[in-house]
């Protein structure tokens, strides 16, 4: 029964979160490009900067948060900087990628800072949430995202810390990850041995169902965010 | 309400769907950080004052109607159906606001509440509840685009009498000519508004400088822009682009009305003319010479109010504070100003609605602003900051004095 | 004058800024006013000469004179 529920995970859901994650963004995309434009701008003065650069201060500077709130301000850089680290580690579980390797460090990046660094950035924003004024203006919606995303984050950090430790001798060798993805990617799925046996397993299931909980419902919530804001940015910045 | 009706006004959000509207309304995280730049908030701390909170009463309704999370998990997002009540909350959020999108300037992804609430405001049409006096104003505006040959010579006459006002003002012998109407060749066409400051005071600048203009027949102001009908807003400010395009005037210049200004010289896409606010012109004149002024004429302490649609939506930042510097000799900025600056309240169309008490608490932080420059004589160059601004100073007892820029301009002309 | 408007209240709109004028006319006729009844509005608007005509027509009131000068005076009767 678990096993079947383990295997559920890791793999059929694994598709429908993919599916469900392509599907839907590209549904959100194409109904904007679809909408009609407007006459006119919305953007706002002075116009300092040629408008990429603009976008790109905005975006990466968030100037907003900055002059009105500087610990948040801290929390919401650090975070998205964690976003990248973490995409870039998880692309290493998959590919053998050597222009990331060109400072030789063991996979996963980062040394478990990433995990950390995001763990108590979603703690952060869920106990800010917690507090007037942002309790009044927050739905189930904002909570329930950030719960899910600690957990998955918790697990997948247990994940790599434990390894890296070595608690336990528990160890899972990339180049499992690497065959399991490889089957996923190829159609042709399959649980290697060393994952399915490795005492990682159950914290892997669980890693991966809340990850999956979390893709799914990217292109359906408030993480639409990720893309929109750059067409609000730009929008702003006309 | 009935599901005729629910469908009239979710038929209205539809046609109101655009690009920005699309992503402005998905993209909110509720990360809060708008919450106190409202001036509405800052005087009455209420969730419903704040951006994100106008924003949310009209984003519950949409999702309900218009995404899957709505319609199956509507405890997900608090999506709302659509009652009296929440019609009732949607014509709060949208006039109470005054659109200066002081809140895009704080939202960390730029989101315009001002924009999302033009949706707001369709939907009170279609519920006919708009406000009364905004729906009698714009159908005046469009009837009077429609049969303006009915009242040119009524209007014509009262001009003339405006030109002896104008003559004795520049010393001049004759008072003809001096506001020229439908005159065919004129380089520049003028849009002022119905009182006499905003048609005899620029009739001084424009005859001191020498220009060849001629006084358009509409106000500038958009009334359906205030209502928030897409179509009466078009139909308003069509009015005066045809009347431009029929003298063949290189230049537009809009009166000191800060809507106008933005809608006519950004909202309106490429026109076969140049659009500018009287203000600009002002600038224009004095560096070129055109005009001069009684330079250090005003000894008083001055501030000056950068009008929401002028700035931070218009562009116009310098251009007043380089007239202001040739007059004053000691000018004290606000703080925040700029792009910054606080509304004073009075955009929107509140002006023209029954909400004294309101727009009085609701200009809290302009008071405390203005009191903290101490200043003596608040400028600006917008109608309704100047009414606001008159409303703000009796309501909590200032003593200010409150002048539109053009007056002082006029005023201090070396002849 | 050939004959004597019988007036029923009037109005003082000088000086007040855009767009209060029609704004307290439209109020006054539609709530306080009777259908005959005849409301004197005085103003010192140019823009009136325009506006309160296109505003009586689309409101189905009728101006039935108006007194020219630095204060012009409107005569407005309610028709419904």
């Amino acid at each position: 029964m678990l096993d079947l529920f383990a295997y559920i995970v890791m793999v059929p859901m694994v598709y429908l979160a993919f599916i469900l994650f392509v599907a839907g963004m590209v549904w959100k995309l194409v109904r904007v490009f679809r909408s009609p434009s407007i006459t006119g701008t919305l953007g706002l003065f002075p116009r300092e900067l040629p408008r990429p650069l603009a976008v790109a201060r905005d975006a990466f500077l968030v100037p907003s948060a900055f002059r009105k709130d500087r610990v948040f301000w801290v929390f919401i850089v650090a975070f998205h900087a964690a976003v990248l680290f973490l995409i870039l580690g998880h692309c290493e579980l998959v590919w053998n990628i050597p222009a990331l390797q060109v400072i030789p460090h063991r996979v996963f990046l980062g040394a478990g800072s990433v995990g950390m660094v995001m763990m108590i950035g979603t703690l952060y924003f869920l106990f800010r949430r917690f507090g007037a004024p942002v309790r009044e203006i927050s739905v189930p919606e904002d909570y329930f995202l950030l719960i899910i995303l600690f957990l998955s984050i918790l697990f997948g950090s247990i994940l790599h810390l434990v390894d890296r430790l070595g608690i336990g001798a528990m160890h899972v060798p990339v180049q499992a990850y690497r065959e399991y993805f490889a089957g996923l990617l190829t159609l042709n799925p399959r649980l290697p041995v060393m994952v399915s046996y490795s005492p990682h397993y159950a914290v892997m299931v669980i890693h991966i169902f809340f990850s999956n909980l979390f893709i799914m419902l990217f292109p359906f919530s408030k993480m639409i965010h990720a893309v929109f804001a750059f067409f609000a940015y730009s929008t702003a910045r006309r | 309400m009935n599901r005729e009706k629910i469908g009239t006004i979710t038929d209205l959000m539809k046609s109101r769907l655009t690009k920005p509207m699309q992503y402005y309304l998905d993209l909110c995280t509720r990360c809060g950080l708008c919450y106190d730049s409202c001036h509405v908030y800052y005087g009455i701390p209420k969730r419903e004052y704040t951006p994100v909170g106008r924003a949310e009463t009209l984003r519950r309704i949409f999702r309900k109607y218009f995404r899957p999370s709505g319609r199956f998990f509507p405890y997900w997002g608090e999506a709302r159906e659509l009652d009296d009540r929440a019609m009732e909350e949607v014509r709060e959020a949208a006039f109470s606001c005054t659109g200066c999108r002081r809140c895009m300037v704080n939202c960390p992804f730029g989101i315009d509440t001002g924009y999302l609430m033009t949706m707001a405001k369709l939907m009170l049409i279609g519920n006919e509840t708009a406000p009364e006096e905004l729906v009698i104003l714009a159908d005046s505006a469009v009837e009077k685009g429609k049969s303006i040959g009915e009242f040119k010579e009524g209007f014509k006459s009262v001009v003339g009498d405006l030109e002896k006002i104008v003559q004795e003002k520049l010393g001049r012998s004759s008072p003809d000519g001096l506001i020229p109407m439908d005159n065919g060749g004129a380089s520049v066409l003028y849009a002022g508004l119905a009182g006499a400051h905003s048609i005899v005071n620029p009739a001084v600048i424009f005859n001191a400088a020498g220009e060849s203009w001629s006084l358009s027949f509409f106000e500038a102001v958009n009334f359906g822009a205030f209502l928030g009908d897409p179509e009466k807003m078009q139909f308003i400010a069509n009015r005066i682009v045809k009347e431009a395009i029929q003298l063949g005037v290189k230049e537009l210049v809009i009166t000191e009305c800060g809507t106008a200004y933005r809608i006519q010289r950004h909202m309106l896409g490429t026109l076969p003319f140049k659009v500018s606010s009287i203000v600009e012109v002002i600038d224009r004149y004095l560096r070129e010479g055109r005009i001069k002024v009684k330079a250090g004429a005003i000894s008083e302490p001055v501030t000056y109010h950068d009008p929401c649609q002028l700035g931070r939506n218009g562009g116009v930042f310098e251009e007043p504070r380089r007239i202001i510097g040739e007059l004053c000799t000691d000018f004290r900025e606000m703080t925040p100003n700029r792009e910054h600056n606080w509304c004073c309240g009075g955009g929107g169309g509140l002006v023209a609605l029954d909400n004294e008490k309101f727009r009085v608490q609701s200009g809290l932080v302009k008071r405390d602003q203005i009191s903290a420059t101490g200043a003596k004589l608040v400028v600006t160059a917008c109608e309704n900051c100047v009414s606001q601004l008159d409303t703000i100073k009796s309501g909590y007892g200032m003593d200010v004095e409150v002048k539109y820029l053009t007056e002082l301009v006029a005023d201090n002309l070396l002849l | 004058m050939s004959e004597e408007i019988k007036v029923d209240a009037t109005m003082d709109l000088k000086g007040l800024k855009c767009p209060l004028p029609i704004v307290r006319v439209s109020k006054k006729v539609k709530d306080e006013m009777q259908v005959g009844q005849v409301l004197v509005a005085e103003t010192t608007d140019p823009g009136a000469h325009a506006d309160f005509p296109a505003w009586a027509k689309t409101s189905g009131n009728e101006i039935v004179k108006v007194e020219k000068g630095d204060v012009s005076k409107f005569y407005i009767k309610k028709l419904k």
